[in-house]
């Protein structure tokens, strides 16, 4: 099985030409996609693929990476697991794991509120109303070139793009999968492959005057999308949605529900060669009743990342898959009037596996609390420069947006180098 | 708060000392002279049914009869084309619309850019129908605006839609995006709540009045619909409070929840003082009372499936505002500032803006009785005299109907001088008061400027080039409004007329009376009757569709939920959004298309993607367009003629003839090459057809 980059350096490199010269003015500073990069430091470019998984509301850190006692533990016990680590009670299953990971317990975060502090996370920038940043996937593709010759390099699993692709073209955005068990819907025309190809020149002919006339990114990126479009339903990978082909007690083990399911799509994409893959889960929000919250959404995690971890482990994808698990922040630890916990960025924990990463490593602290940073402050800057770090991307290097400003993987975050083997 | 120099506008003032070069001067301007020699300087705008229309310098029009004019002007108005294009009747409102287009124009000028022409009556038609009614015009609807010749055709068709059901569906679908409305939240079913804003909406309640009664509602949910702006963030008020203040005064204080705000003057101590006006109201049952009755009737009853139907009802029947005589707010654990330590009791204060010079907003606000905290935090922020409730909804406005805000985003309007024409942003706020809130007014006032009846922009502003409205920009249609149109290319115009009401059935089967007097037995055979009468609801609704994983599908636990029965086709109901799920499923059209998922305020999408563009190719809506039984298509075909055919389908899809080379294309492969259901597809997947010109 070839697991990697599928394609040739040919054809990789006129996909990179093709959308280099369709992008909206990005400037391509590199050799379109033959970049050689020089290994670095320890890591350095050991991960082939990124399953970013972000926890959506605020996943408390004390009651799954970063366990506490007394007033500040909360409903459930912590659990002593693999390679002497200690984890929130929730994390039964994840616990027997714990050879495999690396967590941050450091984390700290300016923000309290969703929306700014998701998109900090995963594009280590401020959300502005001027511009909108890449997430990793996109920056991997500017600088590696496409992961896939018709399938997208990138695909989100549980959610929208939100404009994943920052200031690079539409086409570097990931691919929605909004349920994994549905897949890619709409892959087939009910039409004749010959009416559909009529049908796609009159279409070309009728639209010409308006795509003409209103020469908008807008209308450029929809035109990107129909080019994207028409040359996937041609694609014989397109199996790779396909969740169907899963056996059955492989589907149960990851759990029946979105988030489950959408870690098995996960790794059937790694498979097939697509670099990046995002799967969201939300439910995090406990600010009512965190006991019922956890018994819900802490098991589903629990139960679909503990399988991720072995199945890529069994098949010997983990070596070359980074895993990571991220939240916008953590929950305070102190149980408020209505049985739950509130919002609290100071300090919040991340895990990370494979690619590189060491196995059964804890990186930094916090107080007894969980309250601050006790030791070794990691920034969300700084932790997607480890992911940039591991995926081999230059994550120094300056590229400039189309409106000539300059931005950097991760934002002249730090890689935190401990965590590599 | 920072200190910034307000501009203090005085219209007036504005009007008579712009300098007359501005504006270009056209041959139609000039004096005009009446039977009895009294001289009047303005533009000719045009004549209708006798009367000519001259619109003077400050943008009042004048209404006389043809033959009040001296002959030689009588003369003149025959030849002379009329000087831009839709005249209001109402001449207040002309000199309304024209001080907007005097703003926009000395913007415009100032900025060294140039008005684009003004619209054609097809791109306006379109538009228009989009703008307010939130679909395409059907075939005929469009081709009732352009046969009509008269001058005031534009005004009369932005009153047509202003009061038809579209307006009051487009504008759901607005708020609903904009307050997260969401069938369940809480694990509760928010039906009144929606049923509420859309009778608001209806009922055209000033906006002013709308978020009054939203911050100040009392009672259960099932009683009251406006408690569900509280209890949809139930249990968290701080978030609450976040999102009210960004919403409805563009206050960007959401860091200020955790930390002192990094740019503005924001302090976190600030924002706990605005929370505390909701520090004595209770959103989060759980004081006992109803919470010890519900687990005691719970413990009663060993069905599994009645239990969880039982949770249901009771949990909703617990969803309720009630206000208390203690404010219990207290600084959080982790403060860090030296004007408090953590735990300290807040007491409720009124942010300040430095430009706000008035204050008079802040007149008569009293702090004594806990009780009536709420009220008078909604008093004071829904005053005309608050200094940021009506630029923000005027500046949200404009944004629906030009594309893009004055200030953006919306929901920071902490500095107003910030933004592209700081004049523009403060008059429309004047004028939003003079208007009393009245949505539909303001909406009618932007319509009928000559700014927003221009053509779309067609190109992109370079870099740092500040957008200053030479007309609106160019849109994607929003998901509700795509799916809004494909229904009326299926079904045409009666696609209105179904409305869900989903509210009242619900909340007559689920209110189950927790008060006094009431035994743990009574309440377990109310309950069991509630249960009863929701599974015949549920069966009378049919539909119903349950995943097959019940996880997947949130929203369908329980079997709480009330469907509805509008017309369907292959699968999908042919329902206005707004009458639909809120949000709709994951893989429903809408969804794909941008709809919100109704978690984060102002999320909805106008992004494309593969997924979205599959659909569009190979999905449900592309197949029952083209279907012999859809409209368009039927229209199409009843005609003989292969040209009349293809010009059907093009002003069923754009509102417009097609261009000669079009027809010729499209007609030599009719019958041929592709189908009508073939073409029909075309144009569905044209750029053309999903943007808004």
């Amino acid at each position: 099985m070839k697991l990697q980059n599928q394609l040739d350096p040919l054809s990789r490199r006129s996909f990179c030409e093709k959308w280099a010269k369709a992008s909206l003015g990005v400037t391509v500073l590199h050799g379109l996609g033959d970049r050689t990069l020089a290994a670095d430091g320890p890591g350095f470019g050991k991960a082939k693929n990124v399953i970013f998984l972000q926890m959506l509301g605020g996943m408390s850190h004390i009651d799954t990476l970063d366990p506490k006692e007394g007033v500040t533990q909360g409903p459930v016990k912590p659990v002593s697991a693999k390679a002497g680590l200690q984890l929130g009670g929730t994390m039964q299953n994840l616990a027997k794991q714990a050879d495999k990971i690396s967590i941050i317990r450091s984390m700290t975060s300016k923000t309290g509120v969703h929306a700014s502090g998701s998109y900090l996370i995963r594009t280590g920038y401020e959300q502005r109303g001027t511009i909108k940043h890449p997430n990793i996937g996109a920056w991997a593709q500017n600088f590696l070139g496409a992961s896939h010759k018709t399938l997208p390099s990138s695909v989100c699993v549980n959610g929208q793009p939100n404009a994943g692709n920052g200031f690079f073209p539409a086409s570097y955005s990931p691919l929605p999968i909004l349920d994994p068990d549905a897949g890619l819907q709409y892959s087939r025309s009910d039409a004749g492959a010959g009416v559909m190809q009529k049908r796609l020149a009159m279409l070309d002919m009728l639209d010409a005057g308006f795509r003409e006339r209103f020469q908008t990114v807008g209308v450029k990126s929809y035109t990107e999308f129909y080019d994207k479009t028409v040359a996937i339903m041609s694609s014989t990978d397109l199996e790779a949605f396909r969740l169907d082909d899963e056996p059955e007690p492989l589907r149960e083990k990851y759990g029946r529900n979105k988030f489950g399911q959408g870690c098995l799509l996960a790794r059937r994409l790694v498979e097939k060669g697509i670099r990046y893959i995002e799967v969201a889960k939300g439910g995090w929000d406990m600010h009512n009743d965190i006991e019922e919250g956890l018994e819900e959404h802490g098991a589903e995690l629990d139960v679909a990342l503990s399988a991720l971890l072995e199945d890529l482990s069994q098949r010997g994808l983990l070596v070359s898959t980074l895993v990571v698990l991220c939240s916008e922040f953590g929950r305070g630890p102190k149980i408020n009037g209505n049985a739950g916990r509130d919002h609290h960025p100071r300090v919040f924990s991340t895990l990370l596996a494979g690619g590189g990463v060491k196995a059964g490593y804890v990186h930094g602290s916090s107080d007894q609390e969980g309250n601050s940073v006790a030791d070794k402050q990691v920034s969300p800057q700084d932790f997607l420069s480890t992911i940039g770090w591991s995926l081999g991307l230059p994550v120094d290097e300056v590229v400039m947006s189309p409106s000539n400003r300059p931005f950097t993987v991760g934002d002249k975050g730090k890689p935190v180098m401990e965590v590599f083997a | 708060m920072k200190h910034k120099t307000s501009i203090i506008l005085s219209l007036f003032a504005l009007v008579t000392t712009l300098p007359a070069q501005q504006k270009a001067v056209s041959p139609n301007t000039q004096t005009w002279t009446d039977a009895q020699g009294r001289k009047l300087e303005a533009t000719f705008r045009g004549i209708e049914n006798g009367q000519v229309f001259l619109q003077v310098r400050n943008g009042y029009v004048y209404r006389l009869p043809l033959d009040k004019l001296s002959p030689m002007d009588q003369q003149a108005v025959k030849t002379l084309k009329p000087e831009g294009l839709g005249i209001p009747a109402d001449p207040n409102l002309a000199q309304a619309a024209a001080r907007i287009d005097l703003l926009v124009d000395s913007g415009l000028s100032k900025g060294g850019q140039k008005p684009n022409p003004l619209a054609s009556d097809e791109q306006f038609v379109r538009r228009v129908y989009l703008d307010i009614a939130g679909r395409i015009p059907t075939r005929e609807e469009a081709l009732e605006f352009i046969a009509d010749t008269s001058v005031s055709k534009r005004a009369k068709v932005i009153d047509k839609l202003l009061n038809s059901d579209g307006y009051s569906s487009h504008l759901f679908n607005y708020l609903a995006d904009m307050l997260r409305v969401a069938d369940v939240a809480q694990k509760a079913r928010f039906y009144t709540y929606q049923d509420w804003l859309k009778s608001q909406i209806a009922d055209n309640v000033p906006w002013n009045q709308t978020v009054f009664a939203m911050m100040t509602a009392d009672g259960k949910l099932l009683d009251n619909g406006a408690t569900g702006y509280l209890l949809r963030d139930a249990g968290m008020r701080l978030d609450n409070l976040s999102l009210t203040l960004s919403t409805f005064l563009g206050a960007d204080v959401s860091c200020a929840q955790c930390h002192d705000h990094p740019f503005a003057d924001w302090t976190q101590r600030q924002f706990y003082e605005m929370a505390a006006f909701f520090g004595a109201t209770e959103t989060y049952n759980n004081k006992g009372g109803i919470a010890a009755d519900m687990r005691r009737t719970l413990a009663s009853l060993d069905d599994k499936l009645s239990r969880q139907q039982t949770k249901n009802i009771v949990r909703v029947n617990a969803m309720a505002v009630e206000d208390s005589t203690e404010n219990d707010l207290k600084l959080p654990d982790d403060y860090k500032y030296n004007d408090g330590k953590p735990g300290d009791p807040v007491k409720p204060k009124l942010v300040t803006w430095a430009d706000d010079k008035t204050k008079k907003a802040y007149q008569n606000v009293q702090t004594k009785n806990e009780e009536d905290f709420r009220t008078q935090f909604a008093k004071w922020m829904t005053s005309p005299d608050n200094p940021r409730f009506a630029m923000t909804i005027a500046n949200r406005m404009w944004k629906r109907i030009f594309g893009v805000g004055i200030k953006e985003p919306v929901t920071d309007l902490d500095d107003p001088e910030a933004c592209v024409n700081p004049a523009l942003l403060h008059h429309l706020a004047a004028e939003m008061v003079r208007l009393r809130f009245d949505l539909k007014q303001f909406t009618r006032l932007l319509c009928n400027t000559q700014a927003y009846q221009r053509e779309a922009t067609s190109h992109e502003m370079a870099d740092g080039v500040p957008y200053l409205f030479p007309g609106p920009v160019l849109r994607r249609m929003s998901a509700e409004q795509a799916w809004d149109s494909c229904a009326t290319l299926v079904v045409g115009a009666d696609v209105d007329k179904f409305h869900a009401h989903r509210g009242a059935k619900y909340a007559e089967v689920m209110k189950v009376n927790f008060g006094e007097g009431m035994t743990p037995e009574s309440l377990k055979a109310d309950i069991e009757e509630a249960a009863g009468a929701l599974s015949q609801l549920g069966k009378a609704g049919k539909i119903a569709k349950k995943s097959k994983n019940k996880k997947v599908q949130p929203a369908g636990d329980g079997g709480d939920s009330v469907e509805i029965t509008p017309p369907e086709r292959n699968g999908l109901v042919l329902a206005r959004a707004s009458e639909l799920p809120q949000p709709e499923r994951d893989q429903h059209f809408l969804r794909m298309f941008g709809q919100s998922d109704r978690q984060i305020a102002d999320s909805s999408s106008d992004e494309g993607s593969i997924p979205q563009v599959l659909m569009l190719m190979n999905g449900a809506a592309q197949k029952v367009i083209g279907q012999d039984d859809s409209l368009v298509i039927q229209t199409a075909t009843s005609l003989k003629s292969p040209e009349q055919q293809i010009e059907s389908l093009y002003l069923s899809f754009f509102s417009r003839k097609p261009k000669p080379e079009e027809l010729a294309d499209a007609v030599g492969a009719l019958g041929k090459d592709l189908t009508m259901r073939d073409l029909s597809w075309v144009l569905f997947n044209t750029r053309e057809f999903v943007f808004v010109e």
